[in-house]
């Protein structure tokens, strides 16, 4: 539906978003996430038109943009959601949603699909933030786009009606079927809602794929971070296995690991118990999660390895522990540093 | 006023010569010409003059602009210990200023000089000019001494008509047989010098016949935003005579020799009427009235004849080339203080429809 | 009403002040005979003719203008800014004269390049004067306010499918209505109180009258047909109240990065407002400076000019905050503030001569360089009000609720929370005293200190004395010491971009 290679975008005389390949298949959402200032609003603007692009191209079936035959946003069969949700404060929420609609049928569809209808003669300046975020949905929506873009749609959000409408919005794209593109900082949010899952850092895609792999097989120890939780523990690869200070793990070498490598641990990649005696370390920090707990454990050769228990299991810090690594999918072993 | 780089180069053929000073300062050889009385000293000249020291602070209501600029440089040069403020504006709007002043108890003007009559006598009703010395007063011609103004240079009102179609005799030496004398002409109706001859009508002939005589002017007038633009649509031959002060018509031959304009004066009647700048003292003292001296020196008055165009009103300087002297014109007898008397003479017109 | 809001005390003060010209000349007017002739009627239809063209006119020059430099990353841009500006520190009446010099038969167009031009005259040549010289109005106080226009609901309408000119037709402007309005009310009084411009022109208004009046040392009649013409400037007051505001949260702004090509050809499509107001004007002075010769001037008019001018610029809005803050809080405020603009309004002589009463009211300041700045400010308070009540009507009042429970009293939101969110408005209204001050005539002629030549007074006094080719090098400096003042103003503009670096790119 989309199809994107090498697009960059400049602000000023800074390079903002910086040689971005990706292609969004029909009925597609593809999730971006990346830490504040990385570039995704602007790579989002740019695949609406709204701010032009220095180097590359956007192909779409009906059109293509470069820098030197642009194609305005209104030209682009573009849906948009803003953070702000950008409402047009001076219209009820039922002419927002028609803004441009010849045909009312479709807004119509929208307005009773979100749950609009009790509201559709007020002002949005009278609406809840969940509210206004439906009225912005629709209204995208209703306009019938190729394809959709959202940016930070839940940022604005209660953190109670966040997790239900992160739901609700997905639904409404897959009945929709339209591809999107949905950016967040949330890597709960981008984990979970998309098909697929690209990470930004500083303008560059650095990872795009399904979001197991991104979790499971980060492609940088950037991307490792920023998904979850992470530890790297030092050991030896070797036919598809390293050893290391834990035991004898299976691994998936990335960026060309081999020899020394650091393989990645999640927190459910391992088990703590609690010993009198000996172990391979000492938990020095243990956090309440509501459902689970979150142990750091320093083992006694200087790394540090988390784990997760049930809440029932309380462990107390200084408590020497042994460490078991539970997994039966291979860890990523990224080159050592 | 149609071209008006040629506006620009008319005033400034006069001020280009004059910007290091006055030439021939300080002694102008003696100039002769004009018909002096025997009864009248020659002006003096600034050499006869003590020289003026102190702070002196002048209203000068522009409206001719430069000349009077270079006066009072040369003034300024010769008298170091003089320390000369100048206030500029338009006439009115300092006479106000004055009046306000006035009232309020305020004294910051010692000297007005007005390039406009009228504006002399509102300083002057309020109460507020001074008593000038009789020996300065002395200096002018008897119908031009009043107690407590001087005038300083005159302007005669002109037929200036068109030299190529006509002559002199073609125009009528009664202001009054203007409008039936099947000539073309031009006005400026708008314009202060003619709304003060329209005054000097209303005190002359009386209300009556001067609106009989704006409402005849008007049906065949054609009328001009000033009188620098009359003249130049005379000499155009846009129109055959029309009404204006007579330096308009000087400065343009001045500038253009060829021009195919010439003035006619009517006789004894407002057509005819000298009117003049004048000044005052607002403040009492010395200085001022030595300052005052100064302008009537021949030196100035000669300056201002001969880049101005304008009458001398003092013996012993020439009026300006192309000017019969002030002796053959027979200005009628006026009080040039009463016209400052303008609101009845703008209702007159008004009410003929030429305002 | 129980308690006053803060502002309405010191904006009382400032109303007081500013209305008080007015009341003086109430004083001077002569009690009416004839209220309205035959004869004032044509000359009424005439002055609201010319008011309302060129209300028009500066509109349809100063809002494209206003979008164009507030969106579009020009090369240069702050320049073009300031270029545009500059026509409002250009006293109109030497406009009038050159664009009458130049273009037409006989004109200096044909003279030094041949060109036939039409001649500009009339009804349709003051309209355009007024224009080139009042549209700067407009596009100030409208670009203020679409800077502090949030830019994605642009975004959201052309994602949606609206091109980009149908956008900013009726997503952008509509919410700068208010704006578009205070900047036409201001063109709209400039031009009535305007008298060299029609004069020159052939247009026989109401203002002509009053100065033929005051010529003919009628200052009574003159007060009092002045006080007729506020009949009209209440007109004009009450229209431009009937644009509301809805207020928005600030937000970064529009841009627009025009193509390669596209640049150029909006420079071109600005050049002719430039060249009209500006490079035309200058360049018959040059002319002339050439053909006559210079002399005369002295740099210190240029420092007195910018001296003067700056002051009043910061004392205006320093006395129009209380004021547009009134006029948010409610509806006395709201007619206190629609009171400041009435002297605008009034024939620049009249009012001059209505501040020399008043100035001597303080004997030790008449004419004095205090009592100067206090005649500007009270002049043209207006214009300072007039876009710091748009930039507050815009703010949120949120944010000064936000304020006060963190525990901040009134004067500290005022200083932390509106003053910098108004910046904007501020920056314009200093702008436009210092712009307007820079041409006053008649006030700085009675009220100076004595021999305090600016270089307003100076090109005025050498166009009296017809030496105009010395009207250039002022002239020159006119728009070049203007622009270095707007410069400065809009360098303070950069500290209002807020959090551009952080949400931009996230």
């Amino acid at each position: 539906m989309l199809s994107v290679t090498d697009m960059s975008v400049d602000y000023g005389s800074t390079r903002v978003v910086n040689g971005v390949h990706l292609e969004l298949a029909a009925d597609e959402i593809l999730t971006l996430v990346g830490p504040t200032g990385c570039g995704k609003t602007t790579l989002l603007n740019g695949l609406a038109g709204l701010v032009p692009m220095a180097t590359g191209a956007v192909r779409h079936p009906d059109w293509t943009a470069t820098p030197d035959q642009p194609v305005p946003p209104e030209r682009r069969k573009v849906g948009m959601v803003f953070q702000d949700f950008a409402l047009f404060p001076h219209l009820s929420v039922e002419e927002n949603v028609r803004f441009r609609l010849a045909d009312h049928a479709v807004g119509e569809r929208w307005i009773a699909r979100l749950g609009l209808d009790d509201f559709r003669q007020a002002k949005p300046g009278r609406l809840s933030g969940g509210q206004k975020q439906r009225v912005a949905l629709a209204r995208a929506l209703a306009h019938e786009p190729s394809y959709m873009l959202l940016d930070e749609p839940l940022s604005n959000l209660d953190a109670a009606f966040k997790e239900s409408l992160r739901w609700e919005i997905r639904d409404a794209l897959k009945a929709a079927g339209v591809p999107a593109i949905w950016v967040t900082h949330d890597q709960d949010e981008a984990l979970s809602v998309g098909d697929r899952l690209g990470v930004l850092r500083e303008g560059r895609l650095e990872q795009l794929d399904e979001p197991e792999t991104c979790f499971s097989l980060p492609a940088t120890r950037f991307v490792a971070g920023f998904l979850g939780e992470a530890a790297f523990l030092r050991g030896e690869l070797a036919d598809g296995r390293v050893s290391t200070g834990l035991g004898d793990v299976p691994a998936t070498p990335v960026a060309g690991a081999t020899g020394t490598v650091d393989v990645l641990l999640r927190p459910d990649d391992c088990a703590i118990e609690p010993v009198g005696e000996g172990g391979h370390g000492h938990v020095s920090l243990a956090r309440y999660e509501g459902g689970s707990w979150l142990y750091a454990v320093t083992l006694d050769d200087g790394p540090v390895v988390k784990a997760r228990t049930s809440h029932e299991h309380r462990i107390a810090p200084e408590t020497r522990v042994a460490v078991r690594i539970v997994t039966t999918h291979p860890l990523a072993a990224f080159p050592a540093e | 006023m149609r071209r008006r780089h040629f506006i620009g180069a008319l005033a400034t053929a006069g001020a280009a010569g004059a910007l290091g000073g006055i030439p021939g300062w300080p002694v102008h050889a003696s100039e002769t010409g004009g018909a002096a009385k025997a009864t009248l000293a020659d002006a003096p000249s600034v050499e006869s003059l003590p020289s003026l020291e102190g702070k002196l602070t002048l209203y000068l209501g522009t409206g001719e602009g430069g000349l009077y600029e270079n006066v009072l440089k040369a003034i300024e040069k010769r008298n170091p210990g003089l320390e000369l403020g100048i206030r500029r504006g338009p006439t009115a709007a300092l006479a106000n200023a004055i009046v306000a002043e006035g009232q309020a108890g305020v004294r910051r003007a010692d000297v007005f000089w007005a390039v406009d009559s009228g504006a002399i006598g509102l300083v002057n009703e309020a109460g507020l000019a001074q008593p000038l010395p009789g020996d300065l007063t002395g200096l002018l011609d008897p119908v031009f001494r009043y107690e407590r103004w001087a005038p300083i240079t005159g302007r005669v009102r002109s037929v200036p008509f068109h030299t190529g179609r006509f002559s002199a005799k073609d125009v009528p030496t009664d202001i009054m047989a203007l409008p039936e004398s099947g000539l073309r002409l031009g006005w400026a109706p708008a314009y202060a010098a003619f709304q003060s001859f329209v005054t000097a009508m209303r005190l002359l002939e009386g209300e009556e016949r001067t609106a009989a005589w704006l409402q005849a002017m008007a049906r065949n007038a054609r009328g001009y935003a000033g009188e620098l633009g009359v003249v130049m649509g005379v000499e155009r031959g846009e129109v055959d005579a029309g009404l204006a002060n007579h330096y308009y018509t000087l400065r343009l031959k001045a500038g253009k020799p060829d021009a195919a304009v010439d003035m006619a004066f009517t006789r004894g009647d407002a057509g005819c009427l000298v009117n003049a700048s004048g000044v005052l003292a607002v403040n009492e003292g010395e200085l001022a009235v030595n300052f005052i001296r100064y302008l009537l020196t021949r030196e100035v008055q000669s300056y201002l004849a001969r880049e101005a165009a304008e009458i001398p009103l003092v013996h012993g300087v020439a009026p300006p080339d192309g000017l019969p002297p002030l002796s053959s014109l027979s200005p009628p007898e006026l009080d040039l203080t009463r016209l400052a008397d303008l609101r009845p003479t703008l209702d007159l017109m008004r009410d003929a429809g030429v305002l | 009403m129980n308690r006053w809001p803060g502002s309405y005390v010191p904006a009382l003060v400032v109303a007081v002040l500013a209305v008080l010209p007015v009341v003086v000349l109430f004083g001077l007017a002569e009690s009416p005979e004839s209220l309205l002739e035959a004869r004032n009627l044509r000359l009424l239809l005439n002055t609201l003719l010319l008011t309302g063209l060129t209300a028009l006119g500066a509109i349809a020059i100063g809002v494209p203008l206003a979008l164009l430099t507030a969106f579009v990353r020009l090369p240069w841009n702050r320049l073009w800014l300031v270029l545009l500006a500059a026509p409002l520190a250009m006293p109109s009446y030497l406009g009038a004269f050159t664009l009458h010099a130049a273009f037409g038969m006989g004109g200096e167009l044909e003279n030094v390049l041949g060109l036939q031009t039409p001649s500009v005259f009339g009804l349709w040549g003051a309209t355009l004067v007024m224009t080139l010289y009042t549209y700067p109005f407009v596009l100030l106080t409208t670009r203020a306010a679409l800077l502090g226009q949030d830019a994605s609901l642009v975004a959201a309408a052309r994602t949606l499918g609206m091109p980009l000119a149908a956008c900013l037709w009726r997503v952008v402007l509509p919410r700068a209505a208010t704006a578009v309005a205070a900047g036409a009310l201001l063109s709209a009084l400039y031009t009535l109180s305007d008298f060299g411009t029609p004069a020159i022109m052939g247009v026989d208004t109401f203002t002509r009258m009053i100065y033929v009046e005051y010529n003919a040392f009628g200052l009574g009649r003159a007060a009092l047909l002045s006080l007729q013409l506020l009949a009209i400037v209440g007109l004009v007051l009450f229209l431009e109240s009937r644009v509301a505001a809805t207020p928005e949260r600030p937000g970064r702004a529009l841009v627009l990065w025009p193509r390669a090509w596209q640049a150029p050809a909006l420079l071109l499509a600005i050049s002719p407002v430039i060249l009209l107001a500006l490079v035309l004007p200058l360049a018959v002075f040059f002319l002339w400076l050439v053909r006559d010769g210079a002399g005369g001037f002295e740099p210190a008019f240029a420092w007195n000019s910018a001296l003067a001018s700056g002051l009043a610029a910061l004392a205006a809005v320093v006395l129009a905050l209380p004021v547009a803050l009134a006029a948010r809080a409610g509806r006395f405020g709201r007619l206190m503030e629609r009171v400041t603009f009435l002297g605008f309004g009034v024939p620049g002589i009249v009012m001059g001569t209505a501040l020399v009463y008043l100035g001597l009211q303080l004997p030790p300041l008449y004419q004095t360089l205090a009592l100067l700045v206090l005649a500007y400010v009270l002049r043209f308070l207006p214009l300072a009000v007039g876009s710091i009540r748009s930039s507050v009507e815009s703010l949120d009042s949120g944010l000064a609720r936000a304020a006060r429970v963190l525990g901040a009293g009134p004067r500290e939101v005022f200083f932390r929370v509106t003053l910098p969110l108004t910046r904007r408005g501020v920056i314009a209204g200093a702008a436009l005293v210092f712009l307007e001050a820079m041409r006053e005539l008649p006030a700085t002629l009675l009220l100076a200190p004595t021999g305090f030549e600016t270089l307003a007074t100076y090109l005025w006094r050498m166009y009296e004395a017809g030496y105009f080719g010395r009207a250039a090098v002022p002239g020159l400096l006119l728009v070049l010491l203007s622009g270095l003042g707007l410069a400065v103003m809009l360098g303070g503009e950069r500290r209002a971009e807020f959090g551009l670096s952080g949400d931009n790119r996230s």
